[in-house]
């Protein structure tokens, strides 16, 4: 019997699906062996067919992204109710992703920047028609419903999905790796890292073999989940985070200060220095994982 | 409203990638007397970047659309460049260039195999449940394994270039931070020949399509716009430092032809009271008048020919069938397959270009300064601007984005309404000739 799935996409970029397609060939191995009853992108199935499925009816449900409207709340709750098994994919639903960076800003400053402020608009006004309202912040999904399980990534990597979703069709529970990003990067580590000054990405041109952290470069990967492998030091650029925090780290930004604060020669900079180096210190440390930080807390504590 | 009068709301509307949905009044005769197209989402990427290292934004600026991160990453990194004056070395624009087209064959495949071909295939009025990719795998299995196959040589391309086939990070401010090995190369080389045999039955099963539904694609849903995409000297183009923007009135003329940096004087968004995507239109004619259209058919549209000989071949097919202009909607789907084609011919003509492997991809002496930097490319949906202000550190002060999709919005919106009417008003369907199903 084919295994009921529906793939939900709420405020995202659709990533996600793309690696999942990105499966490739396998995906002709899987696509049979499923039943798509929701899937707004592949298949034309519309909201009133979600809602009239018996609850608890869909085998596993896939959501991507945050909630950004009452829209997308009012959908993943409808995901939850439907679903037997529901999958936090991607980075947006498990932490809020990137796009939550706006959290940094009031919901009516972007919609000002957006509708009234723009260089190109010429007729000033915010869309209020048939629309969705704004949520004001974003909140990680698991604050909105309950899951079974969490797939982190921006998105997570081909290979990740195929154990995955394998292991779910096969009916058992996968088990994410609970190692740091560090452990599967091929870059060699000296035994003591000290660094003398921190770099910005487009800084000199990197020693390919090297850690880039010792290079000075703030590399991620001791604040981050290992699971991608690690694709991004492999090309020669510094982890940004996108797994999310690492396995037993509360905040994956405070967890990075704190890696690199222990690895600085104070010789050569001051702690002062080192903060006034790092220009855009939440947008740096906490690029994907805003909303699950201790810092929005703050923000909206002070409102 | 009147009692009689009634509100039809399509939610979502299905197979494309973001959120929408349709709302199409009636009148008390069963007329259309309005149709919105109300995007439902936006996620503010234009308020968040500022305060961002600037270094930053293309990692960030992907996340706008999983489909084509690719052009967004390009185009972002290149306004950077724009406002700190960089320029990168000539080996990572080609680097850049083969990424794009990595991409434009990886989206195209899908946009036409996944999210098109199925009404054509299935037919519009087959069931839902077999009308999805998922229904064309069952039963043309072959076809849809040959569409997997070209959707995975170009996010090879993509990943190979790019470090990642979903939201690449090589892209740095002064050049790539990734060379391409000789290795790799001879292994992407192998994939273009593969993709070229690929193209045979695409095209065949493109024609088919073309062949069977050209009643359909010339009648239905079509709206005379104005169109724009990017070309140098007349020549089509999805990525060209040097290129200009033309624009094309309905009428076929080419109205205006500008460089990048003055997209201001020519481009407007126009805010819909229902919709959070702006509706993209050309300045000097006003809205609703200078609507306009972006993506395959536009720049074939705008394009006096293609780059390429095979790709150059399949306009001219293209043109003594539907003109120039085209204002056909379905026949993007057809313009879809002419640019595929030279997006194989172009990654080629760059692979087997010596330089593609040069070590010398990125400068060590880039400096940030406070500019105003504009960047523009096409992305497979669309022409895709960038503007960015830094200050001196470095860190972006303002984000100005006119995302590739949202240049069709309100021509989408307006070959919609069209379609309703012809549809509700005039039964159209009734009356047009549809071939057989391919299967049922």
């Amino acid at each position: 019997m084919p295994v009921k799935v529906m793939f939900v996409q709420l405020a995202s970029c659709w990533g996600c699906h793309q690696s999942l397609v990105d499966l490739h060939e396998t995906l002709a191995d899987v696509l049979p062996q499923l039943e798509i009853v929701y899937w707004h992108t592949v298949v034309d199935y519309k909201l009133h067919d979600v809602e009239k499925l018996p609850d608890g009816s869909v085998d596993v449900g896939f959501t991507e992204g945050f909630c950004r409207t009452e829209e997308d709340l009012y959908l993943l709750k409808l995901a939850r109710q439907k679903c037997k098994l529901l999958v936090s994919y991607g980075t947006c639903s498990t932490y809020g992703g990137s796009p939550a960076l706006l959290n940094l800003y009031q919901i009516d400053e972007g919609l000002k920047r957006k509708f009234m402020e723009a260089e190109s608009v010429v007729d000033k006004k915010i869309p209020d028609m048939h629309v969705p309202k704004m949520l004001e912040y974003v909140k990680p999904n698991r604050e909105y419903v309950k899951y079974d399980l969490f797939l982190p990534g921006c998105p997570p990597e081909p290979p990740l999905i195929a154990e995955v979703v394998t292991s779910l069709l096969r009916g058992e529970m996968p088990k994410l790796k609970e190692r740091t990003l560090c452990d599967e990067c091929p870059r060699v580590k000296s035994e003591v890292i000290t660094i003398k000054k921190v770099k910005r990405a487009f800084e000199g041109i990197p020693d390919p073999e090297k850690c880039l952290l010792e290079q000075g470069y703030i590399c991620m990967g001791p604040a981050t989940r290992e699971g991608c492998g690690a694709v991004c030091t492999r090309a020669g650029v510094p982890c940004r985070g996108c797994m999310g925090p690492g396995p037993n780290v509360l905040d994956q930004g405070a967890k990075m200060l704190s890696a690199l604060a222990s690895i600085v020669d104070y010789e050569s900079v001051s702690p002062e220095e080192l903060v006034q180096s790092v220009k855009d210190v939440v947008g740096t440390f906490s690029k994907f994982t805003l909303p699950s930080s201790i810092i929005p807390k703050a923000v909206s504590k002070k409102k | 409203m009147s009692k009689k009068e009634k509100t039809v709301v399509i939610e979502p509307a299905t197979r494309l990638e973001g959120h929408a949905n349709v709302v199409i009044e009636l009148d008390e005769k069963g007329g259309v007397k309005d149709l919105k197209f109300c995007v439902t989402l936006t996620r503010m990427f234009e308020k968040f970047l500022e305060g961002r290292l600037a270094e930053e934004a293309p990692i960030l600026t992907p996340r706008i659309c999983g489909i084509c991160p690719v052009p967004h990453h390009v185009c972002s990194v290149e306004a950077v460049e724009a406002a700190w004056d960089v320029e990168p070395p000539s080996a990572a624009v080609k680097l850049r260039d083969l990424m794009m087209q990595g991409k434009q064959i990886s989206s195209h495949a899908l946009h036409f195999y996944a999210l098109a071909a199925p009404d054509f295939l299935a037919g519009p009025f087959a069931d839902p449940s077999i009308r999805n990719l998922v229904g064309v795998f069952k039963h043309m299995p072959d076809a849809v394994k040959k569409a997997i196959a070209l959707m995975r040589i170009g996010q090879e391309i993509v990943k190979t270039i790019g470090g990642r086939s979903v939201h690449p990070v090589t892209g740095v401010p002064g050049g790539q931070a990734k060379r391409l090995t000789e290795e790799e190369r001879d292994r992407l080389l192998k994939l273009i020949d593969e993709a070229e045999g690929l193209m045979d039955f695409t095209i065949e099963v493109a024609r088919k399509v073309v062949e069977g539904y050209l009643d359909v694609i010339t009648k239905l849903g079509v709206v005379p716009t104005y169109y724009v995409g990017l070309n140098v000297n007349g020549v089509h183009t999805i990525y060209d430092r040097k290129a200009t923007v033309r624009v094309m009135d309905p009428e076929g003329k080419i109205v205006a032809d500008f460089p990048k940096k003055d997209y201001l004087q020519y481009v407007g968004e126009h805010v819909a009271p229902h919709s959070y995507a702006t509706h993209i239109f050309f300045k000097p004619a006003g809205y609703p008048e200078g609507i306009w259209r972006a993506g395959p058919l536009a720049r074939l549209n705008v394009a006096d020919k293609m780059e390429t000989p095979r790709a150059q071949e399949l306009l001219k097919e293209f043109r003594d069938a539907v003109g120039r202009p085209c204002h056909a909607t379905l026949a993007y789907n057809w313009a879809r397959i002419v640019e595929l084609m030279e997006a194989i011919e172009k990654a080629r003509k760059l692979l087997e270009d010596p330089e593609i492997v040069s070590s010398d991809v990125k400068r060590a002496d880039v400096r940030p300064r406070e500019g105003n930097g504009v960047a523009i490319v096409e992305a497979p949906r669309g022409t895709l601007i960038y503007n960015y202000w830094t200050d001196d550190e470095g860190v972006i002060r303002k984000a100005n984005l006119i995302v590739a999709t949202n240049n069709n919005i309100a021509a989408v919106e307006k070959s919609m309404l069209v379609a309703a009417k012809q549809v509700l008003e005039e039964r159209i369907h009734e009356k047009l000739k549809f071939p057989e199903p391919w299967f049922k």
